[in-house]
């Protein structure tokens, strides 16, 4: 069993001044000096309680792995695991946190790990080729196991939404109770595999959303893949710009942070901060991007649709995510028991709408939710402490 | 008003650059990753120490500028006002040379007119050998020419500034060689420019879509094999044709601002194009300056993909072939070979020649082997069109004649 060492983010001063260097090179203002760096990495180490532990990977080396983890005051809060994708982080916890936490006779708390996935914030990366997205769910599943949670719900999207559906399908039933995603990605519906979703799809006019959806997912397609296809094919070749440049890495990542929300008013240290944790994380900018070359190569990568997980499902549709979903090809995602939709919010759903999408968990995993009770004598809710007569 | 053009990068932007290569930053690198996730860190590594300490640039632009002689030149584009280009232009040593316009892609530039230019404007001793007048341009945005500040110039545009620095020069009549971006814009040229003042076009590498009623079955082996190539290209190659289409200014502040991230970005490209050649860390890192050092900064070459992607002249736009007569000279490593079948949507091809070696950097890689092309190719076409060139010769009203006699030569 692994020790769990607490853990706070401290940049040393000489990557710093290396930082600043770089950045006088280029005519930009050194946005460090405005912004203070250390003012940000102290309130996230006050926000956000983390930690470190040794996670072992079949078939890999141990990773030293990076979480935010806050317990709740309540004891049986239902554990939560979220999980970020890319270019994001264990920041966009930070303030979904505080709420998920609460407890409240009107609503289930939750006790939360959000992990750096490895190769991101201040987890190491994976040193040996072939360390993909089934790899990624088993550093989270061990690391929930680790912590004493051997049942547990998970949120994700982006990549967290792929890793959670590999957590549904590979633990679920007996570890995994259900799963929440933003980001759910589905196929088009094929009749001889879903005949009855099919048809009812076929009937079933679009929604003038779904509409909109469809046309933004078209171009997102046709203009908005570029970086997909660059980091799932050659990610070193863009690797050496990215871990060299402050500046492009700035640019690489701020594209996604405005084009994927919905008009988030996105301040200059907001996004500062969101870049920093890539330009500081422990395996370099370059890392995190491996994800998506070892997914394209994996087996999986060909075939994500031969994963059918069976415990409940649960999904929130953001209107300005990248690719929409039409409601009926949701249902091929897997058991899907909750589904809601927004009218405003994108891709960054727990950053940009924090409180829809905690009112969204905990509707679902509420008294009257369809997932209620999924973790047992974890249910969110004070239990009532019945005296011995 | 043509200028006299050297190289001459100001100490300011040399030491600018040794401190930015002095405070490199490199990311690491899986086990035994060799060249499947990109470009390998030792050979980054390697290169950037070189650059650091040992690669000299100044000796380099000395060599750049005794061997090649440059200009400048205002030419008008319509719409987009007037645009300062750089050219290499030599003429031929015997006088009368056949004029050329040679067009780089990217990630060249007229430095890959160094080699050929030699072969083509003396010739090879025998007096039947034709010699050429060449002018090697720096498309808009690379090199030392000017970049168009207004959105928009696409492929048309690249056409009309190449057709009118030849007729800047005096060259009413003229023929053209062109690969990668340049096989696009030499085919413009064709199309726009062909019959009155293009007279005929080579390339190393052909595109087009398939004919209508084309048969799959009845590819040879190495049209199959080529088709393959294309498609693997397409598959884990291509990322840099969709980032530089869809998002070049994303992109563009790392080429900016990086010169170990350009170097990567284009060393990757140098190495997995080509045939085996064996560049030197000298010769890979002229090449990357020339682009770190561009007058419009690197940023501004990848354009060029965005504009043509979003002006309906995509590749494999459907769009009638050019009508004057074609060459190609086909070698193993180039990106695509498609087959004989899909000729006629590329042009009129009166000359092919296949080679055993040489890659996409045809000019750069195997020189003699192009030249010798050239020589084959305009030796016999040019005669008959070039009246300009050719006027102690008879124009022979068996022209239509003598183009089928060379198509049936096997030329």
């Amino acid at each position: 069993m692994s020790v769990e060492l607490p853990f706070q983010i401290s940049i040393p001063d000489s990557k710093l001044d290396l930082l600043r260097q770089k950045l006088a090179l280029t005519e930009f203002p050194d946005e460090l000096e405005n912004t203070g760096w250390n003012y940000e990495e102290a309130k996230l180490n006050q926000d956000l309680p983390q930690f470190t532990k040794d996670i072992d990977v079949n078939g890999f080396e141990t990773l030293n792995i990076h979480y935010v983890h806050q317990k709740s005051s309540l004891a049986n809060a239902i554990p939560l695991l979220f999980v970020h994708g890319w270019p994001g982080s264990f920041i966009e916890v930070r303030k979904i946190l505080p709420l998920l936490v609460q407890s409240s006779p009107q609503f289930p708390a939750f006790h939360v790990v959000a992990l750096s996935l490895p190769g991101f914030g201040f987890s190491e990366g994976a040193h040996k080729p072939g360390f993909a997205p089934e790899q990624y769910a088993e550093v989270a599943h061990n690391l929930m196991l680790s912590l004493g949670y051997h049942e547990y719900v998970t949120q994700g999207g982006d990549w967290g939404y792929l890793i959670t559906r590999i957590i549904a399908h590979k633990y679920g039933g007996k570890h995994s109770k259900a799963w929440h995603t933003n980001f759910p990605l589905a196929t088009p519906l094929n009749f001889s595999v879903n005949p009855i979703l099919f048809l009812q799809h076929l009937f079933t006019p679009y929604t003038a959303a779904e509409k909109a959806g469809i046309e933004r997912s078209k171009r997102f397609e046709k203009e908005g893949q570029g970086y997909f296809h660059e980091q799932s094919t050659k990610p070193q070749t863009l690797g050496y710009s990215l871990a060299d440049s402050p500046v492009g890495l700035l640019a690489w990542i701020y594209e996604k942070l405005a084009t994927w929300t919905d008009s988030y008013p996105w301040t200059d240290d907001e996004v500062l901060t969101w870049v920093t944790i890539f330009y500081f994380s422990r395996a370099g900018p370059a890392a995190s991007i491996r994800i998506y070359y070892e997914f394209i190569h994996s087996a999986n990568g060909s075939q994500p649709s031969s994963f059918e997980p069976t415990i409940p499902l649960g999904v929130s549709h953001f209107p300005e995510e990248l690719r929409i979903t039409p409601r009926k090809f949701v249902h091929s995602v897997g058991n899907l028991v909750f589904q809601v939709e927004h009218s405003t919010g994108g891709h960054f759903a727990a950053y940009e709408c924090p409180d829809e999408l905690v009112d969204d968990l905990r509707e679902m995993f509420g008294k009257q939710g369809p997932a209620f009770g999924v973790v047992p004598g974890k249910n969110g809710y004070e239990q009532r402490i019945r005296a011995n007569l | 008003m043509s200028n006299s053009f050297k190289i001459a990068v100001s100490s300011t932007d040399l030491s600018a650059l040794k401190s930015r290569i002095e405070s490199a930053t490199f990311p690491d690198e899986l086990d035994d990753a060799g060249w499947a996730y990109g470009v390998p860190l030792t050979d980054m590594k390697r290169l950037v120490a070189r650059w650091r300490d040992g690669f000299d640039w100044r000796q380099e632009e000395l060599k750049l500028n005794n061997e090649l002689p440059q200009f400048t030149q205002d030419i008008e584009v319509d719409g987009f006002g007037s645009l300062n280009v750089h050219y290499v232009h030599k003429k031929s040593d015997r006088g009368a040379g056949i004029p050329l316009l040679f067009v780089h892609g990217w990630p060249g530039s007229f430095l890959e007119s160094r080699k050929i230019i030699p072969l083509l404007t003396k010739g090879s001793g025998d007096s039947q050998c034709p010699v050429f007048d060449v002018v090697a341009i720096s498309l808009p945005g690379f090199g030392f020419s000017e970049a168009p500040k207004k959105k928009g110039f696409s492929l048309s545009q690249y056409v009309e500034v190449s057709h009118k620095l030849m007729i800047a020069l005096g060259y009413t009549e003229y023929v053209t060689q062109g690969g990668d971006l340049g096989s696009r814009v030499t085919a413009g040229i064709a199309r726009r420019y062909g019959g009155m003042h293009s007279k005929a076009w080579h390339t190393n590498v052909l595109f087009s879509m398939p004919p209508e009623n084309d048969d799959p079955s009845s590819y040879t082996a190495s049209e199959k094999e080529g088709l393959a190539r294309w498609q693997e290209f397409q598959r884990s190659g291509s990322g840099y044709f969709q980032l530089h289409s869809t998002k070049p200014q994303t992109l563009g502040y790392s080429l900016a601002d990086s010169p170990v991230g350009l170097l990567a970005w284009i060393y990757e490209k140098l190495v997995s194009w080509s045939d085996n050649y064996p560049w030197t860390d000298d010769e890979v890192l002229t090449w990357v300056s020339i682009y770190w050092f561009s007058r419009a900064g690197p940023a501004a070459s990848i354009r060029f993909y965005y504009e043509v992607a979003h002006s309906g002249q995509a590749l494999g736009t459907k769009s009638s072939p050019p009508t004057i007569p074609m060459g190609c000279s086909l070698f193993p490593k180039e990106l695509i070979r498609i087959p004989k079948s899909w000729y006629p949507g590329v042009g009129d091809v009166v000359f092919e020649a296949e080679h055993d070696k040489g890659g996409h950097f045809a000019a750069h890689e195997q020189p003699e082997l192009l030249v010798g092309d050239l020589r084959k190719m305009f030796g016999k076409v040019a005669r008959h069109f070039l009246r300009d060139v050719y006027s102690s010769l008879s124009v022979s009203s068996f022209t239509f004649f003598y183009c089928l006699q060379a198509k049936n030569d096997g030329v």
